[in-house]
């Protein structure tokens, strides 16, 4: 009797603990870190920002933190990497802006036990070099450049704008991988076009990139494509081309500009006649399905067996409209019309 | 002639004939075209206006490296509540911000006795983050009537196929050598940055005179951003990012002493020259645009070694 009152006492008291156990774990708050290059510099942060607000919503045991450079500078967001690393969240999504330079951190971080998942730019390097995260989510930068390229291609052989003779991708930032890849995959188009290319580095400060890309085309007056790597700066670039009167509004001869992002710029720019096309990358997914899979890896183990490609897809005069609509059910208008530079 | 050598301006004026004469040789067709001229000499002249406040700073002895900042922060307030106060309305209160932020840091760096190196570096990171917070990431653009505006014609436009802003460079370049070199206020500018106790000694308020110094290179750097945006009123928040190093690298270029109390209002405005060709011709060459980083610096230490040894020359201890 003594030994089956034990034998109860025992198995209340496994039961009672683990009951408790799994009430702890049913009501732990995870919390996972965005640490991001897109900072308040730039009005894509938005997309990212509102779509951890609503994976929030429906997640309410998990808190999400946005933190971000607002510098063009990879050691800067070196630096709040490991600052993110040291407070030990249950997950980071990061943009592997330089492999070299995020190796160190995030291998020291995935060996203690945070999971990890790159958006927006992946390791580029093989699988069995690149850093060991859960997963990628995000566009593809080359294809980005290359879906663009090949685009344009559509419409000159349709005769609406001219061949291409000297491209110029024009980039803010030298050392962001993402970027070079987005010019790689326009040469790549282009030069089999046989175009010209040339990648031009104009920095991010709006009077010098002006100054240099005149000074660019001005020394180049073959250049009749200008691809700026960044939706803000492609009124820059097409200032600078109406300034010196080349005609780059779309249409069958002077300079035909392209750029990137489903920003209000960028898809204003298309729907004025400014740009030719502009592409989405999904950026709303990369904010949200980053945080999901953090999510479901650490509720339940799941990991994903491929990257998670959200883009790219071509915004042209066709389907600008659409868009417009669509970002502007997101921003809301008056933060559409605000950030519409043109 | 002897004036000319005897001048702090003289390395500038030495460095702008060299590199014509080489620019000429090397690219005759290039470089001497009206496109080519104008692009150089609009962007001349608004680096020159935030060399030209710098200068005054770091002719009394101190620096200012918040100058890139102020002129971001003037040209985003000035375009940011125009829709609310009109192209006049908000061009007084831009204005009248970039003053507040150069009394603000003056007043720290003469009353707290601190580094105006680390006060201006604090000013540099605020001025940039209340862009951020203020603008939200992007900033919007002028009404097509603020484009057209009398005062954003007067500001921004042009006259006689010459960029509004060479006319302001101009007049203000003017107006400065007036204060440096014929006003009271300019003998104790200099006698300040010279030799602070000395000056002190007889009776100059040097705390005063650093401040002013302060609130004048802000207002110069607040009025060049606004003359770039009424000219291009495209403009991001990264407006006058960097733009402290460059104006620093052209106020020394232009025969500015780190020691205080000697500089040159015209070679000022040649050291920017220098920094914006140097840019200009090494792109319209094929070189890398990141090229131009290094090729200011080897610039500016050469001019700084000139410099230094010409003042040794004329009987100056720096």
């Amino acid at each position: 009797m003594k030994i089956g009152k034990s034998i109860l006492y025992s198995a209340l008291f496994a039961s009672a603990a683990l009951g408790i156990a799994h009430a702890q774990e049913a009501e732990k708050q995870y919390r996972f870190v965005m640490v991001s290059h897109i900072g308040s510099n730039d009005p894509n942060m938005n997309w990212l920002t509102t779509s951890l607000k609503e994976f929030e919503a429906k997640y309410p045991d998990v808190k999400t933190e946005y933190i971000s450079t607002n510098n063009y500078s990879v050691q800067e967001h070196v630096r709040l990497l490991e600052q993110a690393i040291a407070t030990q969240p249950d997950g980071i999504a990061v943009p592997i802006v330089s492999s070299d330079a995020f190796e160190g951190p995030l291998r020291k971080a995935i060996e203690a036990g945070i999971p990890v998942v790159a958006f927006n730019i992946p390791d580029g390097r093989p699988d069995g070099e690149r850093i060991p995260y859960l997963t990628y989510v995000g566009g593809d930068e080359f294809l980005t450049g290359k879906k663009l390229g090949e685009y344009a291609l559509t419409k000159v052989e349709a005769g609406e704008i001219p061949k291409p003779t000297h491209v110029v991708c024009a980039s803010h930032d030298s050392a962001h991988q993402g970027l070079k890849a987005r010019c790689a995959g326009m040469k790549e188009v282009m030069e089999k076009a046989g175009a010209k290319f040339d990648e031009l580095f104009i920095g991010a400060e709006p009077a010098t990139a002006r100054n240099t890309l005149q000074s660019f085309l001005q020394a180049n007056p073959d250049t009749n494509y200008i691809f700026t790597v960044a939706g803000w700066s492609s009124p820059w670039a097409w200032g600078v081309a109406n300034d010196m009167k080349l005609d780059p509004d779309v249409d069958d001869k002077g300079v035909t500009v392209l750029t990137v992002d489903e920003g209000p710029v960028s898809i204003e720019g298309v729907r004025a006649g400014h740009i030719l096309a502009t592409n989405s990358q999904g950026f709303w997914l990369q904010g949200y399905a980053p945080m999901e899979w953090l999510y479901w890896y650490k509720k339940f183990g799941y990991a994903p067996q491929q990257s998670i490609l959200t883009g790219p897809i071509v915004i042209n005069k066709d389907n600008a409209d659409q868009w417009a609509t669509q970002v502007r059910g997101v921003f809301g208008d008056k933060a559409y019309d605000e950030q519409n530079t043109w | 002639m002897k004036y000319l050598v005897r001048s702090q301006g003289f390395g500038a004026t030495v460095g702008v004939i060299a590199m014509l004469a080489v620019f000429t040789v090397i690219d005759f067709s290039g470089w001497w075209t009206v496109q080519t001229l104008s692009n150089v000499t609009q962007f001349t002249a608004i680096l020159a206006l935030v060399a030209l406040g710098q200068a005054l700073v770091i002719m009394t002895k101190e620096i200012d490296l918040s100058v890139g900042s102020i002129y971001g922060l003037t040209g985003v307030a000035f375009i940011t509540l125009e829709p609310s106060l009109g192209v006049p309305g908000s061009l007084i209160v831009a204005l009248f911000i970039a003053a507040i932020a150069g009394f603000v840091q003056g007043t720290a760096v003469v009353k707290g006795e601190l580094p105006s190196m680390i006060v201006t570096l604090g000013g540099l990171f605020a001025a940039r983050g209340i862009i951020y917070v203020w603008t939200g990431g992007s900033v919007h653009n002028f009404s097509p009537d603020a484009r057209t505006h009398a005062l954003t014609r007067l500001l921004g436009g042009e006259l006689f196929g010459i960029a509004a802003a060479i006319y302001w460079v101009g007049i203000i370049s003017l107006l400065l050598s007036i204060m440096l070199w014929g006003t009271r206020f300019g003998n104790r500018l200099l006698a300040t940055g010279g030799s602070r106790e000395s000056a002190e000694s007889r009776g100059v308020r040097t705390d005063r005179v650093k401040t002013a110094a302060f609130v004048l290179c802000s207002l110069l750097a607040g009025f060049a951003g606004i003359l770039t945006l009424c000219n291009q009123p495209q403009t991001h928040v990264t407006l006058g990012e960097n733009m402290e190093l460059e104006a620093i690298s052209a106020a020394v270029i232009g025969g500015c002493l780190l020691t205080g109390g000697r500089g040159s209002i015209l070679g000022v405005i040649l050291g920017a020259l220098i920094v914006v060709s140097f840019r200009y011709e090494l792109i319209a060459l094929g070189a890398p645009s990141s090229w131009y980083i290094t090729f200011v610096g080897a610039v500016l230490i050469v001019a700084v070694i000139f410099n230094q040894k010409l003042a040794r020359f004329l009987g100056h201890s720096v």
